[in-house]
Formats: structure tokens, sequence, C-alpha cells
């Protein structure tokens, strides 16, 4: 493998995480926003996270990674989409301040309502122009683009009700827990009627396509049988598939792009190093959340 | 790579955008300037107390630990809990700001890209450690114990200053740029640690860690500043306020005099490497022996040149020696710089008057300074030391135009040439002002409750959902 190769490889497993990870993020804020019942929102809001929105990492990966290795490409991309990916900031500014402020002051309707918003603003901006520049067309207004984006938020929203189906049960509510697996159920339904069609209609004969139609079956099929752990793996590989099938689209010839070798040679030194100190304080992180509140407590005013 | 078919939309539509419409109108160009300078102004003092608080934070916890008292542990806990809020608000800021890179700036990430990529990898790790110790300190709270949670701050700390410095090691590199040879406009020989340990760099994360730690110091004891004169007002003592105050005070009133430091080395080197900027700051016209030291209306003769090199008479190069065309504004420059200068005078002059109340109550006993008077000054410190580094940020920034990158790229080749980035303007500037006002009102709040609020309680990071 080239250092080029390498450097497209990370670039598409940030992509990667960002999309199972932050994408569920999204989706989760487009169930807070429908849900009607309380409970339900209650769900979402116990299952976000603590201190900011840290999945936002991947995608910050992903663009310090494209215009380190890739200048010319991030260039182009940045500046032919700066309209859907500026909203798509802005949403992010807007997701992670209401977040956090909502957290702070839940009293607010307004903060919820942006939250959820913004939620569905961002995923299909990222997903448009992600469809955009798959398909070879020109703009995300384009047909291709409204596809991307309509079929990237509903792979967000059917990856988020897939995790919560887990973290309702976590909370030790049955009754809501299989009302996440009805929105899951919808949800995978909605994707593999809006994903199938258009893999035909673009041409795509890639077994890549294949692997997440079958993955998306078996999650049906997980989900019908309440395996909610195994339906995670196989609901995420059934998402991540479409991400790969357009980057194999897309097919960029970035030969002519790549950075020198002491650029990329210098970016993996420190992303190995920085690996050898995130991995474990990320674990920790985990840890110490798992074990509640409950050992020290008395220790402290 | 796997597959090749290239696709012509994506790969040469900058030039193609080019050479349809030529550059940027004046107006979108205006328009993308001031948006990164708006959006970083915004960002950069979010990130001045992404670095400052922590640390304020910890040497209020280490006197808790220390001492035993509840009140340094009950502001540790309320500064936490700010930090908090702040660092989310930084985050989401941060992240526009790696949009605007390629949204605003093509043609500079076009080109040289590669060369200070490096530095934001290494930002971005940093920052990524900061946050999960941040998630940690704040998580572990009530569930490590008081030494181990102490020490999980320090991380906060460090690697905020390390991510500060690694940010500022590109924006010194835009002014002294190194590590790499233009052959036919596109960059090659990249040595991406000589573009980060540039001639500027040591300079500039100095002056900019400093501020940084002014900015946050200040702005957080001008809160208390305000409660104290209302103590004031009703006859009170409230210790509380006292020590909420004594701590980021403290902070900056140690910063101010080495920032006066840090500001005459930063200003010898700007006038060795960058003169033309340094005759902008200090409006160096004409070409002069013997130049004077102009500030606002005053004049003294000869001191400029004797100030730089102790020759009273030794000649300066003025603005006029260089060419029309790559002059900064000078008005706007010398107008920041002096602004700059006056407030960091001022704050020298209130750390000063703290230093010597402090000295005095430790020989004699005397109070600390808790006049109405001292306290109204340091009540407005915060805004000041915030003015002054927007001040400071806009001489280095405007004194670097026209180019983008000193002495090798103008800002007008590197700036998005489709239409309609004013447009982009105004809604980051609407987007912006409900931001601050959201933020600040929600820190009121903070500041308000008195039941401690967990402001989290699962865990995120890599966790899905």
């Amino acid at each position: 493998m080239s250092h080029g190769d390498i450097a497209l490889s990370l670039i598409l497993l940030g992509l990667s995480a960002y999309l199972l990870f932050g994408g569920a993020d999204f989706g989760a804020g487009l169930w807070h926003l429908i849900a009607r019942r309380r409970a339900e929102k209650e769900v979402v809001e116990h299952a976000m996270g603590p201190l900011w929105e840290a999945n936002h990492v991947w995608l910050i990966f992903v663009m310090v990674m494209t215009w380190t290795a890739f200048p010319p490409v991030f260039a182009e991309v940045m500046s032919a989409h700066w309209v859907p990916l500026s909203l798509a900031a802005l949403g992010i500014v807007a997701r992670g301040s209401t977040f956090v402020f909502g957290k702070t002051a839940p009293d607010r309707g307004s903060y919820a309502w942006t939250f959820g918003l913004s939620s569905v603003v961002t995923p299909y901006c990222l997903g448009a122009v992600a469809a955009t520049i798959a398909t070879g067309s020109t703009s995300w207004l384009s047909p291709s683009g409204v596809y991307g984006g309509i079929l990237t938020t509903a792979l967000c929203a059917y990856l988020a009700a897939v995790y919560l189906i887990w973290d309702a049960l976590r909370l030790g509510s049955r009754s809501l827990s299989l009302r996440f697996r009805g929105y899951a159920l919808i949800s995978g339904v909605v994707v593999g009627v809006l994903a199938i069609p258009g893999a035909v209609a673009y041409g795509v004969h890639s077994p890549l396509l294949l692997l997440s139609v079958i993955a998306g079956t078996v999650s049906l099929a997980l989900l019908v049988r309440r395996s909610y752990l195994a339906v995670r793996a196989t609901g995420a590989l059934a998402v991540v598939a479409v991400l790969w099938g357009a980057a194999e689209m897309a097919g960029l010839d970035l030969e002519s792009t790549v950075a020198q070798d002491a650029v990329l040679e210098l970016v993996f030194a420190a992303l190995g190093v920085g690996a050898v100190i995130l991995v474990p304080s990320m674990v920790w992180l985990y840890v110490l959340f798992q074990r509640g509140p409950g050992d020290t407590a008395a220790r402290r005013p | 790579m796997s597959s090749v078919a290239l696709v012509p939309d994506v790969l040469g539509a900058l030039d193609a955008v080019r050479e349809a419409s030529g550059a940027a109108s004046p107006a979108d160009f205006m328009a993308a300037r001031q948006q990164m300078a708006f959006t970083l102004g915004f960002h950069i003092i979010l990130a001045s107390i992404g670095i400052g608080l922590p640390a304020i934070t910890l040497l209020a916890e280490w006197r808790s630990l220390r001492t035993g008292d509840p009140v340094y542990a009950e502001l540790a806990r309320r500064w936490m809990k700010a930090a908090g809020v702040l660092f989310a608000v930084g985050a989401v800021s941060g992240t526009v700001l790696s949009f605007e890179m390629g949204t605003l700036w093509p043609g500079f990430m076009d080109t040289y890209g590669q060369v200070f990529g490096t530095a934001f990898a290494l930002e971005g790790i940093a920052f990524f450690i900061e946050a999960i110790f941040m998630g940690i300190y704040l998580y572990g709270w009530d569930r490590l114990s008081p030494r181990a949670h102490f020490a999980t701050g320090i991380p906060v700390v460090i690697a905020g200053l390390l991510s500060a410095s690694f940010v500022v090691t590109v924006n010194s590199w835009m002014n002294q740029p190194r590590g790499f040879r233009l052959v036919d406009g596109r960059v090659t020989d990249v040595d991406p640690l000589a573009a980060m340990v540039n001639p500027a760099t040591p300079v500039q994360a100095v002056h900019l860690i400093l501020a940084s730690l002014m900015v946050c110091g200040f702005i957080v004891a001008s809160v208390y500043a305000v409660a104290l004169l209302r103590d004031h007002r009703a006859g009170r003592v409230d210790r509380y306020h006292r020590i909420g105050f004594a701590i980021p005070f403290s902070l900056g009133a140690v910063c101010a005099p080495l920032q006066v430091l840090a500001g005459d080395w930063a200003v010898r080197f700007v006038h060795e490497n960058q003169p033309i900027k340094f005759a902008a700051m200090e409006g160096v016209e004409h070409t002069q022996a013997g130049a004077p030291f102009r500030f606002a209306v005053f004049e003294i003769p000869n001191a400029l040149s004797f100030m730089l090199t102790l020759d009273p008479h030794a000649t300066l190069r003025g603005l006029d020696s260089f060419p029309a065309g790559a002059r900064p504004p000078g008005e706007v420059v010398r107008t920041s710089f002096e602004i700059m200068i006056a407030l960091g005078v001022a704050l020298l002059a209130l750390a000063a008057w703290w230093a010597l109340s402090w000295w005095l109550r430790r020989r004699r006993g005397a109070d600390l300074p808790w006049h109405p008077w001292f306290l109204r000054l340091a009540a407005c410190a915060g805004v000041a030391a915030a003015i002054a580094m927007e001040a400071g940020w806009t001489t280095t920034e405007v004194g670097r135009q026209p180019w983008i990158v000193y002495g090798v790229m103008r800002t007008e080749e590197a700036v998005n040439p489709n239409p309609g980035l004013r447009f982009g303007l105004y809604v980051v500037l609407v987007v912006y002002a409900v931001l601050a006002i959201a933020t600040i009102s929600v820190l009121r709040r903070l500041r308000r409750r008195h039941r401690p609020v967990p402001v989290m309680d699962e865990p995120r990071v890599g966790s899905p959902v």
C-alpha cells in the first residue's frame, strides 16, 4: 500500500465511524423531534453524551486528514459545495450548543426543537454533498443530491432507533424498547425501499450492495426476533456498506493530489502516538461512567 | 488507489469556476475576510477560557485539598461546570473554523494544506485528549478519590496548552512560511516539522498563551468583582466572592507583566522579520532616521529608533519604502495596535495595584484592595482583556495583508471564487449573535443555581448514540 492508500483508508475509516456514531446521534435527535411522549424523549436524552458532541471528532479527523493528505480534493469539494457544507457547520453549532444548553436549562423548549431540527438538517446536507460527489452530479439540489440527503437522514434515523432499543432496556423500560423496536422496523423498511432502487438506478454492481441488502434483511429478522444486541452489529454493517458503496462509486483518482511522503509519515506517526494515549484514556472514561457515582460520593461536600 | 475513474466535476472544478467568473467579487472577498475574522474572534475568546478556566479550577481544587476549606471546593465545582458548557460551545465554534478553511479559503488549502496540515492533526489529537480528560474530570468528581480527581485535571491543562500551541504554529507559519519549496505553483520538498517550528512560533505561542490566561483570569474575576460591589453596597463581606475574585485575578495579574516582556519580544521580532507590518503598527509613514515614538496624539522624538536599536538616530523603514500594492491598511493596524497597548498598560497598572496591596498586607496586615473603585475597574478588566486580545489579533492578521502567506500567496488568490459568500456572512452573524446570547444566559443560570446539577449522565465518547 502506498502512503496515499493508507491515508485514504484512514479517511474512509473516519467517515464510517462518523456515520455509525455521529449518524446515530443525528438520528437520535430526529426521534427526539418526532417523539410525542415525554418518556421516549427521556430515553434519547439519557443516551446522549456527557459533555459535548464528541463524535464530531471523527468529522474533524476526516477534514484534517483530507486537507493534509489530499489538499486539492479538500479545496475542490469544500469550495464547490460551500453552501450545504456551511449549513451543515451551522447545524453542528446549533446542535452542539443546544445540546449542552438543554441539559443546563431543560425547561426551555426552543433548545429542544432547535436541537431536533439541526439534527435533521446537518445529515441531510452532508449526505447531499456525499451523493453529489459520488454520482458526479453538479449540485446538492440535483435529484442525486436530494436523494443522498434523504437517504443519509433515513440511515441515521434507522441506526439511532436500533441503538435506542438497547438504551431503553438499560433504563429498565420494556414498553419503550418495544416502541423503538417499532421505529427501527419502520425506518429499516424505509431505508431499504430508498436504497435498493437507488443503487439499481445508478447501476451499482458491487458486492457491497449485496452485503448491505443481506445485512439489512438479517437485521429486520433479528428485530422481529428481538435479538437487540446482534442487530446493533448487523444494522451498522448494512448502513456502513452503503457508504463504502458510494465511495467505490465515486472512484476518485487521488494519485495526482496526494501529499508528499514526509508529510504523511509524520501524520501517521502522530496518529500512532496519539492512539497510545487516547485509547486507554477513552477506556478509563468509559469504565468510570459504568461505575456509577455511589462509591466515593460521600467524600466531597 | 483501487479504482481510478476520474470524476471531472470534482477535480478541476475550482479552476473552472475561476476561469468562468474570474476571482470572487470584492464584496464576497471582504465578506469572506470578515466572516473568518468574526468566527475566529468569537472562537479565540472561548479558546482562551478553555485554556485558562481548567487552570483556575485546579488552583482552587489544590487549595481545597490543602486546606479542606469548602469554599474552594465549591468554587472549583462551579468553575468546572462553566468550563464544561464553554468547552462544548468552543468545540463547535472550532469545528466551524475547520469548515471555513475550505469553504472560504480553498486556494490556500489547495496549495499549502499539506505543509501545515500536520500541525492541525497534532492539534486534533491534543484537543481530543483534552476532551476525554475533561470528561473524566467532570464525571470523576464523585467517582474518584480527591487526589486522583485533581490529577485528572492536569492533562486537561497540558493538552489545552499544547493544542493552542499547535494551532498557533499555523498562524506563525503564515507570517514566516518555511519548510517547502515552490516549483511552478506547486509545493515540493515539504518538511512539516520545519514549517511548524518556524522562527515566529516561539514568540507567537508565548504571546498568545499569556494573552489567553489574562483574558480568562480577568473575565472570571470581573464576574466576582461585580458580586463584590453588590456585597459592598449591602455592607456584606462574602468570603466566597473574595476568593472567587482573588484566584483568577491573581492569575491575570501574574501574566500581565510577563505579557509586556512577550509583547516587546514580538515587536522586535516583527521589526526584523516583517518590517512592513512593523511600519504599519508604529505608523512610520516615511523611512527616516531618528524615528519618533507616536502614540495617539503624543509624540516622543527619536524614541522609536532608540527603543529598537538603542541608537536614537537609527534609520527605520517606512511604509513608503514598500510598493503600494504590498502595504497593509495602515490605519487599521496602527489603531488596533494602540488599543492593545493602551489596554495592556491599564491592566498592568491594575495588576500592580493588586500586587502592591498583597505585599502591604503581608508586611503590615493591611487588607487587600476591596475599595469600590478598585472593584469597578476590575469589573471592566475582563472586557478590556478580551478587547486587547482581539485588537492584538487584528494587528497581526491585518498587518500581514495583502498576504495570506507572507510574501508567497495573496489573500485574494486564496478566496473561494464561487459567488454569494456575503450571504453566508449574514447568516453566520445572525447564528453567532443568537449563540452568544444563549451562552451568556445559560452561564447566568449556572451562577444562580445553588443545588448541584449533573451536567452529564452517560458516557458517549466512541459509544453509539
